[in-house]
């Protein structure tokens, strides 16, 4: 009698189609005793690991796919409110520093300043957003709804950000967009706060 | 034909494509179990079975447009399902190290069927990642070793061997070694 055949050939003889040595291990089996035991023993453990009762999740996924497209679909409108924004932006500022030109030749006001840097601590912390990739790694539930709002907000002040743009008196329009550039920063440094902790979380 | 029915499949479907909420929520709710059980068989935790049952969904919701009627929803979304897991296994790159020490459970105890399930569930935690993969797949699944080598990037011999490896491994922890 020719060796046992191995557990892999025993494995091969299960499969669709001939592999080969598929005709020798065969006539080993019909004459063999012992593989056949060993087959019969692969075949109720198949049968036993099918048999084995489904495991459930232990919450509905539901509430969190449905909250990560709606992200995503907002996340498509707010780059392109961003572009046709900065659009805008460089337009009015065009208008502005002609203007400025005429009223006050030299330097940027105090309040301008304070813009820039808030402009700038926002887009920091956009980018440090970006870095936690938040399309590409799933948040639970509830941080996604807490992630959600928070984007809603900024989203918001984007809006009335744009329309202090077309403020008339000088003073008003940058004492409020100073107002709400601070705002922005503060929802933006929450929403970091956010990816932080889920990414602790799950040990980035 | 899809072992799972889902009552009225074509008009969910078309619903689905249409992006009608409650139609998406329709084939969720129809596969969240099947896709669930297939993320945790091949999961190592119950967090990333969840991880990997959102994606699932979010490119399900994203892609079901490119679904094709002729084929079965169930096969579209299980492999949507199953290349999420190995991709997450291949992430998180998990212990792979080969435990053939063993302890089979001692001989002549009699062992009732709800014990033989816990055997079986305990030994199938304890296969390494890919061999556990790759045994669920095959041998639970019904994919054929070039469907799992396509999805591993692997090659067949690779699939081959990784469930000769499972069975080995399950064979000897829940003492079923034949003698020759
Ligand atoms: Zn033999």
């Amino acid at each position: 009698m020719t060796a046992h055949l191995t557990l892999e050939q025993l494995l091969a003889l299960r499969e669709p189609g001939a592999e080969p040595g598929a005709a020798a291990a065969r006539e080993h089996l019909d004459a063999c005793p012992g593989c056949q035991a060993e087959l019969d023993a692969v075949h109720q453990r198949v049968a036993r690991l099918r048999a084995l009762p489904a495991l459930r999740p232990a919450r509905d996924a539901w509430p969190a796919v449905t909250a990560r497209i709606r992200r995503e679909r907002r996340g498509r409108r707010v780059r392109l409110l961003g572009a046709a924004g900065l659009a805008l932006a460089a337009s009015l500022a065009l208008v502005v520093t002609i203007r400025h030109d005429v009223a006050h030749p030299a330097s940027l006001s105090a309040t301008e300043q304070a813009i820039d840097t808030q402009k700038q601590h926002s887009a920091a912390l956009e980018a440090t957003i970006r870095q936690y990739d938040p399309d590409a790694r799933p948040l639970d539930g509830r941080t996604a709804r807490i992630a959600e709002e928070l984007e809603d907000r900024i989203a918001g002040l984007d809006r009335e950000l744009e329309a202090a743009e077309l403020l008339q008196a000088q003073t008003d329009r940058e004492a409020r967009r100073l107002q709400l550039w601070r705002e922005r920063v503060g929802l933006l440094d929450a929403l970091v706060d956010v990816h932080v902790t889920r990414a602790s979380n799950v040990g980035l | 034909m899809d072992l799972i029915p889902v009552a009225n499949a074509e008009a969910v479907v078309a619903g689905a494509r249409a992006g009608d909420p409650a139609a998406l929520e329709a084939l969720y709710r129809a596969f969240e179990a099947p896709v669930y059980n297939l993320a945790r068989r091949i999961c190592r935790t119950a967090e990333d079975a969840e991880d990997v049952l959102q994606e699932t969904f979010f490119e399900v919701c994203r892609s079901i447009g490119h679904f094709r009627q002729e084929g079965s929803l169930w096969g579209w979304i299980r492999t949507i399902a199953a290349s999420k897991a190995l991709m997450r296994l291949r992430r998180n790159r998990y212990r792979d190290t080969d435990e053939l020490a063993e302890d089979a459970p001692a001989p002549g105890l009699r062992r009732d069927e709800t014990a033989l399930r816990m055997d079986l569930e305990a030994a199938l935690e304890r296969l390494p990642e890919v061999s556990r993969a790759v045994v669920w797949l095959h041998d639970v699944e019904g994919y054929t070793h070039e469907e799992i080598a396509l999805m591993m990037g692997r090659t067949t011999s690779f699939s081959k061997s990784q469930l000769a490896r499972a069975h080995t491994r399950l064979r000897r922890w829940l003492g079923e070694e034949v003698a020759r």
